[in-house]
């Protein structure tokens, strides 16, 4: 158990003839030991560079690494025991999961034989391979393949673990069991542990913080529900949330709340100045139909899904469709006029310029 | 519509075996006169008593000619070349597949420019200078310019292996203490093996196929086969026999090579190519 910390962590790639790429712009961030965090982003936003960062497997532009409060900055890779599950697992084809795992701990002069067939059996236990201890890569599922990769990673006892994508190829079956199998090891070890993601599901079940990174900056780091419940910018609000939030351009007005066009009016969770332009947040889920007060709107489409459904509803006079999620019950056809209502308590504001949260 | 179908395929058979007589004919052409005796070289043509004497003649080393030694030296420059540009080589190429660094590719064109330029345009100076420098005529000096040969395409070849390795599995490696030295020896090279082998097959057969370097560089100590079997031309009267039992003798290793590994070498000569 090591706690991990990132101090204002920079990488600038620079090529020659070309303006350099600021990859990562400031990382901030202090993992407690035996944490999980997720860090969660769409691709490019630079976190699988911070991963590889930590790793040593690329160089640091600018900030500090610490690692049980000592830098490993200027550590090659070799010498920084930290353990990665890379995102295509890397295991080596001629090689048995037996010999696989063993390879990481050869690497070390004095390597006991004995000691090695013992931590290999020890593993294999933890992570169930072993019953396939001596096939090889290629014969395995891609689950399995996971755990092998996972335990190569483990098998070191390492200071930090580093999870890339770890589920990104599994089939959805696997993928249920292996996110499940996943949190169990890392309680069970209770490594310091970081996962590389841009699946919200990935990180909202596994990790215990998330940090949202976006252009090379985390936009918010929070518990799961953190994230959810109060989203600190636009982006936040948009990339976790499944279906995602509506988004609805408008104004404020001095009664508390936002114009969305000539009829159609919303209240607010906050106060706002009148007059400011605004970006009001509403989750499918904290929309309800019926109400007096509410939004008139046409139904566009009715996705019956069973246990739920979603509506796609034309706002009078709004262009941007608004989603909502219905119970079970609900039947609608197309063209069904309805009015929508929102729980000013559960509605999100931001600003629209820097898209910030208002609260 | 089959009849027609059919008779295409009769006349495309036909071309076929029609291109393999003409394409085959030299060689044919060669083992019967390797074969005919002295005295019929010129006054047969297909009918003739078919000996074996011009093979004796040939690997028994009379005629004053050292043909065996030839076929050693061929061998042992050959075998030399490919050894040496693979130690050179292997590590050149996989520096260049995972790194890209100022002028690397210059490098790397620069390099191939070698396989393209025509021996003829240096072999001059490079007579001069092995004339100078004491490498005229011997192992050594033939082991370094057929560097030009097949060192080129040793690095060429191994970098495209090298390069469809994922790097990953080195850097897990290195995660797990080995050292770069160690991740390139212990991971990067047992994958690529059979690349190794077909392009050493390869760089072995041009090195020995090679004719302009001996002939121009070499005199009678380190000389090899492709020019060793002019010899036989030489003198009052030109042993044609003897010339053809030399030249299908130096195709036998060459041959036996390809032929043993021949699933490898089709994969070395069109990899990159196509991307599996």
């Amino acid at each position: 158990m090591t706690e991990l910390e990132l101090r204002d962590l920079r990488k600038t790639y620079r090529a020659r003839g070309r303006p350099p790429v600021a990859a990562v712009r400031g990382i901030d961030l202090a993992l407690r030991p035996g944490e999980l965090l997720g860090l969660l982003g769409p691709s490019g936003c630079g976190k699988s560079t911070t991963l590889r960062m930590i790793a040593g497997l690329e160089t640091v532009t600018g900030g500090d690494i610490l690692v049980g409060g000592a830098s490993v900055t200027g550590l090659p890779a070799q010498r920084r025991n930290i353990g990665v599950a890379f995102e295509n697992y890397a295991l080596y084809p001629p090689l048995t999961v037996a010999e696989n795992l063993a390879f990481g701990l050869r690497a070390r002069r004095g390597a006991d034989r004995a000691d090695v067939a013992r931590r290999v059996k020890e593993i294999a236990e933890r992570v169930d391979l072993t019953d396939v201890l001596d096939a090889r890569p290629a014969g395995l599922s891609s689950g399995q393949k996971q755990r092998v990769s996972l335990a190569r990673a483990l098998i070191r006892e390492p200071d930090v673990l580093l999870l890339d994508e770890p589920l990104s190829h599994l089939d959805a079956a696997q993928r249920d069991t292996t996110r499940r199998e996943l949190k169990r090891i890392q309680r069970d070890l209770g490594h310091t542990t970081i996962l590389v993601t841009h699946d919200q599901e990935e990180a909202l079940s596994l990790a215990d913080r998330i940090a949202v990174m976006k252009d090379g900056v985390i936009q918010q780091l929070g518990t799961p529900y953190e994230i959810y419940d109060t989203p600190a910018t636009v982006f936040v609000a948009d990339f976790v949330g499944e279906p995602a939030i509506n988004l609805l351009p408008g104004t404020a007005t001095a009664d508390g709340h936002a114009r969305l066009s000539a009829t159609a009016r919303i209240a607010l969770p906050v106060p706002v100045a009148a007059g400011r332009e605004v970006v009001v947040g509403v989750r499918p889920e904290d929309l309800a139909l019926g109400g007096e007060d509410g939004l008139a709107a046409r139904v566009v489409a009715h996705e019956p899904l069973l246990e739920s459904g979603l509506a796609t509803l034309a706002v009078d006079g709004v262009d941007r469709p608004l989603v909502v999620l219905t119970g079970p019950e609900v039947r609608l056809a197309h063209d069904d006029r309805v009015q929508v209502t929102a729980d000013p308590r559960l509605t999100h504001v931001f600003d629209a310029e820097t898209g910030d949260a208002l609260r | 519509m089959t009849v027609r179908r059919r008779l295409v395929g009769w006349l495309a058979d036909a071309a076929l075996i029609l291109y393999f007589v003409f394409a085959l004919f030299p060689v044919a052409w060669m083992v019967i006169l390797s074969l005919k005796p002295a005295n019929q070289l010129f006054s047969t043509y297909f009918s003739f008593s078919p000996t074996l004497d011009g093979y004796r003649t040939v690997l028994g080393d009379s005629e004053g000619i050292p043909f065996v030694r030839f076929f050693v030296n061929s061998l042992v420059v050959s075998v030399g070349a490919v050894l040496l540009s693979l130690l050179v080589g292997l590590p050149a190429a996989y520096a260049s597949a995972r790194w890209r660094f100022k002028g690397s590719e210059n490098l790397m064109f620069t390099l191939l420019s070698f396989r393209f330029a025509p021996e003829l345009t240096v072999i001059i100076p490079l007579f001069v200078l092995y004339q100078k420098l004491g490498l005229f005529d011997t192992y050594v000096g033939m082991v370094w310019v057929l560097q030009l040969v097949t060192l080129p395409l040793i690095v060429w070849i191994m970098r495209s292996y090298f390069a469809d390795l994922t790097p990953e599995l080195e850097q897990a490696a290195l995660l797990d203490g080995y050292s770069r030295k160690q991740a390139f020896v212990k991971v990067a090279l047992p994958l690529v093996k059979p690349g190794v082998a077909a392009v050493s097959l390869l760089a072995f057969i041009f090195a020995w196929n090679n004719f302009v370097f001996p002939l121009i560089l070499t005199s009678s100590e380190a000389q090899t086969v492709t020019v060793g079997a002019l010899s036989f031309l030489g003198g009052d009267r030109p042993k044609y026999n003897l010339t053809a039992a030399a030249a299908l003798v130096s195709v036998v290793p060459p041959l036996l090579l390809a032929l043993t590994i021949q699933r490898y070498l089709v994969r070395g000569l069109s990899f990159g190519a196509v991307k599996s």
